[in-house]
């Protein structure tokens, strides 16, 4: 390849989303069917014209026939731009299928489209209306808009939309929730191993088995955040529900993740994790790091940003540990300047690729000798069959979830995979239940 | 109620964004979809085979609200312009979603904009994004023929045009390959392919043949501006099984002799049918057509009907439930399996990459050949 950026070269203002975009075959990272499929006896309706509809849809039929029983269809046609009765559709629809499902879900998430904008559609008049026929269901006004992307992104939305129907309730003081995860954050989760042990419950939506579960995280008196696209529901929650919330950084730095850990520890009233634990733990992640450092004895190394939040503290991390991170996979900066000029000062010569750029179609993807990809743009990219299969964190914070990361690479290291068929799967990690 | 819009249980059939795309694929051009975001994803990881082993240009233009509202069009020209000079594109084909559309995006003038900024030839391809995908490649088809071939060409006897292949109804390549040798076996040449497997080159040639053959209802758009173009006929009809090989080839001779364009199946007059294809419109009745000359239909007394989607309404969904569940067999994609209620109705698979996307993509028969075993197919299922 090189059709790169050198990262002296670049600025902290980059952002690749800017002109012609190329979809690689990377489908591993959720999308909005993906994270509404987390509601347990939730259902998803999707107004939208047909080209929109149809990756929704087989997104859902991917997953298998049980999915598809949580999601159905309105299609926007020419007759309604025509007629203007883009709510009267959304509301017959609705009822529609409501009647028409075997089983009554309890939420209902109606998600309008980019057309619906440009139109003006009044959908809250008919979710006023909805609500008065089925006082059972909670519906929610969700949006699958990528034209408003620039001031609201669809999937951090989405994650805030879902828990619009949470109510004011008293909040427990061994109660907090986890918000906004793909995954479940808990056997290489810090956070949950030292709450859990403390006594305190924990709601997540992606552990959750029933509706009532989820009205649990209402009584929560902390929500606690570990991704970008999780703020604006924790932002949200803290406003409208007086709710305290916590960003925990998908950090690698040791000092961040003592403090956040001491930070979440005080503001529920307990004891921080015991010096001698986080010692044990610090030394793990140093050995691990050593021994994989010895492993791959110089084979450079590619991160992307699908697979780990924080891609340029990752690489400082393995950096300053003596690795040889080659190259960085990134669309947009969203770690902090300081960070970005860290790196640009330890490592000038860092190749940092987008995947959206058009040159990115025809690039030669041949790299000169082995090397292992932390995630699946930068394997794709590398055409590495030597790579770490996972995105977003994947359930990991903490010290925990360095050491297995640091694991996964190792493993990564010496297992080829069938590069083809693992990233064009959609939805990693992904089911429904 | 009875309302098409309403799809409580299925799927949605490919668009005819991702038609247009599909057509241009192997051509060594450009194709743009001026769209926000999502289209293009939903193309190349569904609809698209070719994609993941190709370097074929397709790119998204990146809609944002602000441009769509400005009407800012030189946000588009730009682009395409610098990504034209890095790439060098054979041509350009320039196609939209709805948002384009109820904005009344000039697609004629932007392109003719484009072409003189790059010199590289551009297509204006007027998609919405909320019909089918058979008109996205009969448009993106017509508008290549109308650019790039010359209807002044003189006719070779006994050779035709495939009009209307792409992956969308082919998805197995062996579909193809199987089409052509079917047309040379019955002595005829076969012109050009579009467009799989075929060349810029050669496709150029289009007004050679003395028939096009719309293998799909997407052959349709460009055949009738052939025809209005250069008089060139055409018949409508894919040869699947032996009997609708032989009705294709007759029908193709005939309208060589007389000049007129015939159907090559039979029309379906019955209202409730025993055996339902569903499909797109001319594999369906095709393979329909095919079903009531087999022994199997005779000997069990049952008459096959087509069910397709329309081009603006897709496939109605309570239509779809109370024929399929009427019919004793259903030849179908896999994915309509969540809609059977009826027990005695018996579902035989027939994937369909335009309706389940790349789900069933390894099971798709070759059935586009004189030597589609339909007694086999039927009984063997």
């Amino acid at each position: 390849m090189n059709e790169y950026q050198l990262i002296k070269d670049m600025k902290y203002e980059y952002n690749a989303d800017i002109g012609l975009d190329y979809s690689s075959p990377c489908r591993g990272v959720w999308n909005i069917v993906h994270y509404g499929t987390l509601v347990p006896e939730g259902h998803q309706i999707y107004v939208c014209p047909t080209s929109c509809l149809r990756g929704v849809v087989l997104t859902t039929a991917e997953m298998g026939f049980d999915a598809m029983k949580k999601l159905s269809t309105i299609a926007v046609g020419e007759d309604n731009i025509l007629d203007g009765d883009m709510e009267e559709e959304v509301l017959h629809g609705t009822e529609k299928i409501i009647d028409a499902l075997p089983q009554r879900p309890r939420m209902v998430m109606i998600f309008t489209s980019c057309i619906h904008h440009f139109m003006a559609v009044n959908y809250q008049r008919v979710y006023k209306i909805l609500r008065r026929e089925y006082p059972d269901i909670d519906f929610i006004d969700c949006y699958m808009d990528p034209i408003m992307r620039r001031k609201k992104e669809p999937m951090p939305n989405l994650r805030k939309q879902i828990l619009r129907v949470l109510q004011p309730a008293d909040h427990l003081p061994d109660h907090v929730s986890f918000v906004g995860n793909c995954f479940p954050m808990t056997k290489y989760c810090d956070l949950y191993q030292h709450l859990v042990r403390s006594g305190i419950s924990i709601s997540d939506l992606t552990t959750m088995q029933n509706y009532d579960e989820f009205h649990e995280m209402e009584k929560s008196c902390i929500n606690f955040t570990f991704n970008r696209k999780a703020e604006l529901a924790g932002r949200d929650l803290k406003l409208r529900l007086g709710q305290k919330w916590m960003i925990m950084r998908s950090s690698f730095v040791y000092d961040e993740i003592d403090a956040d850990m001491k930070a979440a520890s005080e503001a529920l009233g307990i004891a921080a994790p015991p010096q001698e634990e986080t010692r044990a733990l610090r030394a793990e992640a140093e050995e691990k790091a050593q021994a994989l450092r010895q492993k791959l004895n110089g084979t450079p190394l590619s991160i992307d940003y699908t697979a780990i939040e924080q891609p340029l503290g990752f690489a400082i991390y393995l950096l300053e540990h003596g690795f040889n991170v080659e190259s960085v996979l990134i669309d947009v900066i969203t770690e902090s300047e300081d960070v970005f000029r860290k790196l640009q000062a330890i490592r000038p010569d860092l190749k940092v690729y987008s995947s959206l750029g058009w040159n990115m179609r025809q690039a030669d993807r041949h790299h000169d000798g082995k090397i292992v990809a932390v995630g699946q743009k930068s394997a794709y990219f590398n055409d590495t069959p030597y790579f770490v299969n996972l995105v977003e964190n994947a359930g990991m914070y903490g010290y925990r979830g360095l050491s297995h990361l640091l694991d996964l690479i190792a493993q990564a290291a010496d297992t080829p995979q069938d590069l083809p068929t693992l990233v064009q799967h959609k939805g990693w990690g992904c089911s429904c239940s | 109620m009875k309302d098409w819009h309403v799809h409580v249980f299925t799927s949605t059939y490919a668009a005819d964004v991702t038609g247009a795309c599909s057509a241009m694929f192997e051509l060594g051009g450009m194709s743009i979809l001026h769209d926000p975001d999502g289209c293009n994803s939903t193309y190349t990881t569904h609809d698209e085979p070719r994609w993941y082993d190709s370097q074929s240009l397709m790119f998204c233009s990146g809609l944002d609200e602000l441009t769509a509202v400005l009407g800012d069009d030189n946000v588009l020209i730009d682009d395409v312009t610098q990504a034209s000079r890095d790439l060098h594109p054979r041509f350009i084909m320039l196609c939209g979603s709805s948002i384009p559309h109820i904005i009344a995006f000039d697609y004629k003038g932007v392109a003719h904009l484009i072409e003189q900024r790059t010199g590289v030839p551009v297509i204006p391809v007027p998609t919405n994004g909320l019909d089918l995908y058979t008109r996205g490649v009969g448009l993106a088809l017509r508008e290549w023929i109308r650019r790039f071939a010359d209807p002044s060409e003189e006719k070779v006897p006994g050779s035709v045009n495939l009009l209307g292949v792409t992956p969308i109804d082919f998805s197995n390549r062996d579909n193809v390959a199987a089409l052509r040798k079917t047309f040379t076996d019955a002595g005829l040449t076969v012109n050009g392919c579009f467009a799989m497997e075929d060349s810029f080159d050669n496709l150029a040639h289009a007004y050679r043949a003395s028939v096009n053959v719309c293998v799909s209802s997407a052959g349709l758009l460009p055949a009738k501006m052939m025809r209005a173009k250069a008089g060139t006929p055409y018949v409508i009809g894919l040869p699947v099984g032996p009997y609708m090989a032989e009705q294709v080839m007759q029908a193709v001779r005939a309208s060589e002799k007389d000049g007129r364009n015939r159907n090559a199946f039979g029309r379906d007059t019955v209202q409730q049918e025993d055996i339902l294809v569903i499909g797109e419109q001319v594999y369906a009745q095709s393979m329909a057509d095919g079903i009531n000359h087999t022994a199997f239909a005779g000997e069990n007394g049952m008459h096959a009907g087509a069910l397709w989607p329309d081009i603006e309404e897709g496939i109605d969904e309570d239509g779809l439930i109370a024929r399929m569940n009427h019919a004793k067999i259903a030849v179908c994609d896999p994915l309509y399996r969540n809609v059977l209620r009826n027990p005695d109705t018996r579902l035989i698979p027939l994937p369909h990459e335009g309706y389940s996307g790349r789900i069933f993509r390894k099971d798709m028969p070759v059935f586009a050949s004189d030597r589609f075993d339909l007694e086999k197919f039927l009984r063997e299922a």
